[in-house]
């Protein structure tokens, strides 16, 4: 009787661990039990947010504006598109070696440093088949690349014979008009120091791009030919200082940082020397300018454009309006939310 | 003769069964009771649970023998409901008239069929009217019903109705019927494995179909509404900007992007916040999904995702797109870095609007989740953390160095996310991007509040009292077996016992007051909703008495 029992009492603690395996787990996580914050949007959070948010924009809009504002701007086009322009006679594709000459006056002291970009329009750096048509592992230094150029090059990969170093069609298309700037004192013109030190992001002139270990460089280029619409090799783009040339010289590298919009400028030179340090002083100025680069043909245009720089970069209008814009915004909707809520939601009681 | 006793088997109501019902059909879930049970035991089983009343108008019961019977049977149900000149030949049921269908919401109405006459009703010229007088019916019962029958009816519904039906049963003959329905619902428990290994879902006992429908079913399609629509317009948002892009590059598919951040974006910036608040996002909680059913009413009337809302949300996505080129553009066509040298290039902009677009579509999902667990917090903040140290460690020197052809990003982080200038284009674009969203949703809730957004509200109000209501959490039940009966309100057949017909076997309903709770062992109901519907089947209460008369 008592084996019985025994036995019985057996079979009831098997089936209830049978049944007991079947349950699932009484876990917070399984059963969906998790703490939890639940945030409500009410009237109390988002309208006072929206006056915040609003004020902030617009105190941040007004600085930017300000800021804008103060900084001084000035372009000048140099294409050469209208007859009476100087560079008229250089916009005439069978002209080489044009030299032109901007003559322009500057009213009051433009404030330094002072940087000097050339601006290019309706030249579509963003062009996925130009803006792949490089070899990023020639460009660090890779000497195997400059036997075999990444096929990605092509068609400015090989002249047919050789291959072309630096391979593609951003570098073949390099910017190669020059500028000497010019400041008449006492009825001499006096030449405007510009620096071309740095001008290249650092991580670009340090670590993107790289010369070949060989010295002297010209040897790395051996059996190579330089990009069609070069007038020199790489290895000659300055010749006077051997930390700007080849790869790592600086305009090179301006040039290689393509632009994401058709409109762009890049930079140039600086005028940050000298007696120059604190700015361009009023006066009459000219810009010479060694004019080989056709745009005309696809109804580019090109300019030159001095400015200077604050906490925020250049000058930039569209930042500060949008600012204002928005901050103004959201407190208008603010109140017109303010004014609804109170309307409806008053006379109704919960 | 001397009457020498009486023996009486029953077969008892789970636990919880009229509750059920009741609940469910606020939820506007049509039930549907079909039973192999007889006419009278089924309609005891009706009243028992309250799905058969004495305040309806009418209960309608077929049994004819043959077709043109039931025919006329189920016709003359069908002009009583609708009235006489409502009924063409056809039998079907003109929609035309809201006033035929508010006669039939305030009047109620039962049918009851025999298993005999439901074999010539689903036959095709009649099934049309079986069907029109059923669904206009707020119950219906169907007794002496084969396995085959129930799934034939399931069928009937699934066939001509646009709704979801549910099976629920517990024996091996309910089988057919739970694997026709939609969904189906197998109930472990006396009667062996075999509905639970056919169904869908199981559970113990028929009460946990409420939790199952009203909390993790509405849930269920709750998360699944809001992930579709979040997920459609993070996508449109990121693949559109290549549309606005296209106008300005000479429509040469240039990527906005980095190549390595159109591989991650899906992958690893945004999968994880949207897998969260698929899995844990709840808008209201458990206890108050199953004391307000008629929060169920959206899923069924498909309000959350439908073509409407689809297209809200593909253009919320394109707005976003819109306002992530051309803020950034607007910005980027004269800007300079502080010290003067150019970043309005192809990778700067890259990289401000990628981090403008995920900053944007996490605040969005930050906005979107109603119901912040420890989890969702973890990975909408960890995802934006893993995107900058992605971005950083992919924009680094360090890889460059071992893969130049594969990262040609190089230096574009560090020498882009450190102008304040970016930072800006970065705010902007996402208040903008963001606040337009926050102002409708706001104002919507405030001036046209559907029940979910009161009940939340009152949810929000009643955890900020205090948790002052104690948790009903019933114990668990043992056993199944209790001493309790199943009564109804109809008269007794006390007469047709007497009359001397049924000398053997009789069924007897006794009559009790409605106030006890009725127990049997082993519903199985039948579920019809109007949009969905659930058949189950269930084992009425047999309650048979022997007399022996002794002569």
């Amino acid at each position: 009787m008592g084996k019985e029992g025994g036995c019985g009492q057996n079979k009831t603690m098997v089936k209830q661990e049978q049944e007991l395996a079947n349950r699932p787990d009484n876990t917070a996580f399984t059963q969906q039990r998790l703490p939890a914050w639940q945030p409500m949007l009410s009237a109390g959070i988002v309208i006072p947010g929206f006056v915040i948010i609003g004020l902030a924009f617009i105190g941040i809009g007004v600085a930017l504006f300000i800021t804008s504002k103060n900084i001084q701007v000035m372009e000048m086009d140099y294409t050469g598109f209208e007859p009476d322009s100087d560079c008229f006679k250089c916009s005439n594709p069978e002209e080489k070696n044009c030299v032109c000459q901007l003559d322009f006056n500057i009213s009051s002291r433009f404030e330094g440093p002072v940087f000097f970009y050339y601006g290019l329009s309706n030249y579509f750096q963003n062009y996925r088949r130009y803006g792949v048509s490089k070899d990023d592992a020639q460009l660090s230094g890779d000497l195997d690349n400059f036997k075999s150029p990444s096929d990605t090059c092509s068609p400015y990969d090989t002249d047919g014979i050789k291959p072309i170093v630096p391979c593609g069609s951003i570098a073949n298309s390099m910017f190669n008009d020059t500028f000497l700037l010019y400041r008449e004192v006492n009825g001499t013109n006096e030449l405007v120091p510009l620096d071309g030190k740095g001008i290249a992001w650092w991580t670009d002139y340090n670590v993107k791009y790289r010369n070949p270990n060989v010295t002297p460089l010209k040897e790395a280029f051996e059996g190579t030919v330089k990009p069609l619409f070069w007038p020199r090799p790489a290895y000659e783009l300055d010749t006077s200082d051997p930390n700007n040339n080849g790869f790592i010289n600086q305009d090179f590298l301006v040039w290689m940082r393509r632009a994401a919009l058709p409109d762009f400028r890049k930079l140039y030179r600086r005028i940050a020397q000298g007696d120059y340090a604190r700015g361009l002083p009023a006066g009459n100025y000219s810009l010479k300018i060694a004019y080989n680069y056709p745009v005309l043909s696809f109804q580019g245009r090109k300019k030159v454009v001095f400015s200077n720089v604050s906490w925020m970069g250049g000058r930039n209008d569209f930042l500060g309006i949008a600012y204002l814009v928005i901050g103004s915004m959201c407190v208008f909707m603010s109140i017109v939310m303010l004014i609804v809520y109170a309307k409806f939601k008053f006379p109704e009681e919960d | 003769m001397k009457l020498l006793g009486a023996t009486a088997i029953e077969d008892k109501l789970q636990e919880g069964v009229p509750e059920t019902i009741a609940c469910l059909n606020l939820a506007d879930i049509k039930i549907w009771v079909l039973t192999g049970d007889k006419l009278e035991t089924a309609m005891n089983i009706g009243y028992s649970c309250n799905m058969l009343r004495d305040d309806m108008n009418e209960v309608f019961v077929i049994s004819g023998h043959a077709p043109p019977e039931v025919q006329q049977q189920l016709r003359s149900a069908k002009e009583r409901i609708l009235g006489r000149s409502r009924v063409s030949s056809g039998g079907e049921v003109e929609k035309a008239d809201d006033s035929v269908f508010q006669e039939t919401i305030i009047a109620e109405y039962a049918l009851v069929i025999n298993g005999h006459s439901l074999a010539h009703a689903l036959e095709p010229q009649l099934e049309h009217v079986l069907l029109d007088v059923a669904c206009l019916c707020k119950t219906v019962i169907c007794c002496r019903v084969t396995p085959m029958q129930k799934a034939q009816v399931v069928e009937l519904v699934k066939r001509y109705k646009r709704a979801v039906t549910l099976a629920i049963g517990d024996g091996a003959n309910d089988v057919s019927m739970i694997r026709t329905a939609h969904i189906g619902v197998g109930i472990s428990g006396q009667e062996g494995m075999q509905a639970v290994l056919a169904s869908d879902y199981s559970f113990a006992q028929f009460r946990y179909l409420r939790r199952l429908l009203l909390v993790h079913g509405r849930w269920s399609y709750y998360r699944m509404c809001h992930f579709l629509c979040y997920f459609f317009y993070k996508n449109f948002g990121f693949t559109l900007v290549h549309f606005w892009y296209g106008f300005f590059c000479g429509f040469s598919a240039q990527t906005v992007y980095d190549q390595w951040f159109i591989a991650f974006f899906n992958i690893v910036y945004t999968s994880l916040p949207v897998l969260a608040m698929g899995i844990f996002d709840q808008d209201v909680n458990d206890q108050n999904s199953l004391r307000y059913p008629s929060l169920y009413k959206p899923g069924q009337q498909n309000l959350l995702f439908n073509k409407r809302q689809f297209f809200l949300c593909t253009l919320q996505g394109m707005g976003t797109s819109f306002l992530l080129f051309f803020i950034p553009y607007g910005a980027f066509s004269v800007m300079v870095k502080e010290d003067g040298s150019h970043f309005t290039d192809q990778q700067a902009f890259a990289v401000t609007i990628a981090t403008s677009l995920v900053i944007v579509v996490s605040v969005q999902i930050g906005l979107d989740t109603h119901h912040w667990t420890a989890v969702n917090h973890f990975f909408i903040w960890g995802s934006l953390a893993a995107y900058f140290a992605i971005l950083f460690a992919m924009q680094s020197d360090g890889i460059f160095r071992i893969f130049p052809s594969n990262f040609p990003f190089i230096g574009t982080a560090s020498n882009s996310l450190s102008e304040t200038s970016v930072w800006l284009v970065i705010l902007l674009t996402t208040v903008v991007c963001l606040v337009p969203g926050l102002a409708v949703s706001f104002l919507r809730a405030e001036l046209f509040p559907t029940l979910t957004d009161k009940v939340r509200c009152l949810q929000q109000s009643r955890m900020r009292r205090g948790p002052r209501e104690q948790n009903l959490k019933r114990g668990r039940r043992t056993s199944s077996r209790r001493s309790a009966y199943a009564f109804s309100h109809q008269q007794g057949f006390g007469e047709l016992i007497t009359s001397g017909r049924n000398m053997r076997m009789s069924t007897v309903s006794s009559v009790c007051s409605p106030g006890r709770a009725a127990h049997s062992s082993t519903w199985l109901e039948n579920i019809l909703k109007r949009k969905n519907e659930v058949s189950s089947y269930d084992q009425s209460v047999k309650i048979q008495v022997f007399l022996y008369i002794v002569t």
